[in-house]
């Protein structure tokens, strides 16, 4: 009976050649053979599958008369309620809580209105965003970036950004909050500004700046000149990464740079318009010199 | 990514018309009885449609052969299964048609008849699932909730009770 494996193996339909001839050798093959043949002709009852299934539909008819209860699935249903319960609260939440973006995208800027009419000017790469239901109770919105403001006289109105906090009643102003540069120029009236514990109070014509974390407060600055407005930046000695960084904010360029020292302050401006003019107001009096190879500008030592 | 369901009206109906041949098949070999068989089907099926929310389609097979087999352990009582053989089948050498070739297989096929209905329900039950149904071993293990170890040891007791059985006649 050593042959039993292959005989399972047979009757299953896997067996391999090499061993279905071994097992033809075998004397009692020919009877093994007849038996597999043989009892699968033995006869089952015919169902008229049909038929059958008509005689089921009625019994499950006159049976189950309570209807199919089973077949409610509490569990399942528990779970769609809570589903819809949560989507319609975070809906409203969502919605109807007056919560108002704006944002700008590389080298794009945006004028709009508040609810109150005042107004403001998105410089690129900026977020704003407050509350419309609340702004009559109080005008506070959350600014990341920079942008321009020109204030209606009313209650206080504050910009809140990761920086510091600027406080107004009615005038025009500049923030600037940009990664470890934050900035705000007084156009018009008087503007308080709060950064961390200090309490600034900005007159016309005057600029707060911190950058790095160091405060500079005895800055004047052009009051005809709106920079960015007019569609340049201007900077009044800030370190060359800021500027640069400032730079791909405007272009959707990026910048990198090669043995220069990033820390050496600049003054002066670049334009929005045209990269390449941008680029030589910036290197130019520093003494460097750049290259563009398709989006990256690399910028590097002016040699002789 | 719709999940078939027993509690759907039309899984359920698909489950039944392929499955209903075979079940019956199934039970046709535990007891050799056609008429009360096919009542006592048509009881598991409306069972499973009644139950059908605990029942996962996948699973659906297996509990309905283990509710045959249930009700085969319980209720019936076993009378002495008789088999036989489908009208018109044919000879293993077709082209054979001389008198005593003919004779040789009748005789053959009547021992065979014989010694399958004397094997146990369980050798049966397993033996004619493989030979008629075409089942393989892994898949009759899934529908008895056996291992395919098990079906192998009752396939070769069968086979070693026919063997002897027909050279013994």
């Amino acid at each position: 009976m050593k042959d039993e494996k292959y005989i399972l193996k047979w009757l299953n339909g896997e067996i391999s050649e090499e061993e279905l001839s071994l097992l033809k050798q075998d004397s009692n093959f020919k009877n093994l053979e007849k038996i597999a043949h043989y009892s699968s002709q033995i006869e089952t009852p015919t169902i008229d599958v049909n038929k059958a299934f008509k005689e089921f539909e009625l019994k499950k008819a006159t049976t189950t008369k309570k209807g199919k209860v089973v077949s409610f699935n509490y569990k399942r249903f528990y779970q769609y309620a809570a589903t819809i319960v949560v989507l319609l609260v975070s809906s409203y939440f969502l919605f109807f809580n007056g919560a108002t973006n704006y944002n700008t995208q590389f080298a794009e800027t945006k004028t709009f209105n508040l609810p109150d009419d005042s107004e403001v000017i998105l410089n690129a790469n900026s977020t704003i965003s407050f509350n419309k239901k609340k702004w009559e109770d109080s005008r506070y919105l959350q600014l990341k970036g920079e942008a321009y403001f020109k204030v209606k006289k009313g209650k206080t109105f504050t910009v809140h950004t990761s920086i510091g906090k600027v406080t107004v009643l009615g005038t025009q102003f500049n923030v600037k909050e940009r990664a470890n540069y934050f900035e705000v120029k007084t156009f018009e009236g008087l503007v308080s500004v709060q950064y961390k514990d200090a309490l600034v109070k900005l007159a016309k014509g005057k600029m707060f700046k911190v950058i790095n974390g160091k405060i500079d407060t005895l800055n004047t600055f052009n009051l005809t000149n709106k920079s960015w407005l007019q569609k340049e930046s201007n900077f009044k000695s800030v370190p060359l990464q800021l500027v640069l960084n400032e730079l791909q904010n405007q272009y959707d360029y990026t910048v990198k740079t090669k043995d220069i020292n990033l820390e050496q302050l600049y003054t002066g401006g670049f334009t929005h318009s045209d990269i390449n003019v941008a680029l030589q107001a910036i290197t130019i009096p520093l003494q460097l010199s750049y290259k563009i190879e398709g989006k990256i500008i690399t910028i590097y030592k002016y040699d002789k | 990514m719709i999940k078939k369901s027993l509690c759907n009206e039309e899984d359920f109906n698909e489950f039944y018309k392929s499955n209903i041949q075979f079940i019956t098949n199934f039970s046709h070999y535990k007891s050799g009885d056609k008429d009360t068989a096919l009542d006592l089907i048509q009881e598991v099926f409306l069972k499973m449609w009644e139950k059908c929310s605990e029942i996962s389609y996948d699973k659906a097979k297996s509990y309905l052969f283990t509710s045959v087999n249930n009700l085969f352990l319980n209720n019936l009582k076993h009378e002495k299964v008789v088999l036989n053989y489908a009208k018109n089948s044919p000879y293993i050498d077709i082209n054979n048609q001389s008198p005593e070739y003919l004779l040789e297989e009748e005789e053959f096929k009547h021992k065979l008849k014989k010694a399958i209905e004397d094997l146990t329900e369980a050798e049966r039950e397993v033996f004619l699932m493989n030979r008629i149904d075409g089942k393989k071993y892994r898949e009759i293990a899934e529908l008895l909730n056996i291992s395919q170890k098990a079906v192998e040891k009752r396939m070769s007791s069968a086979l070693k009770k026919l063997r002897s059985k027909i050279d013994l006649l």
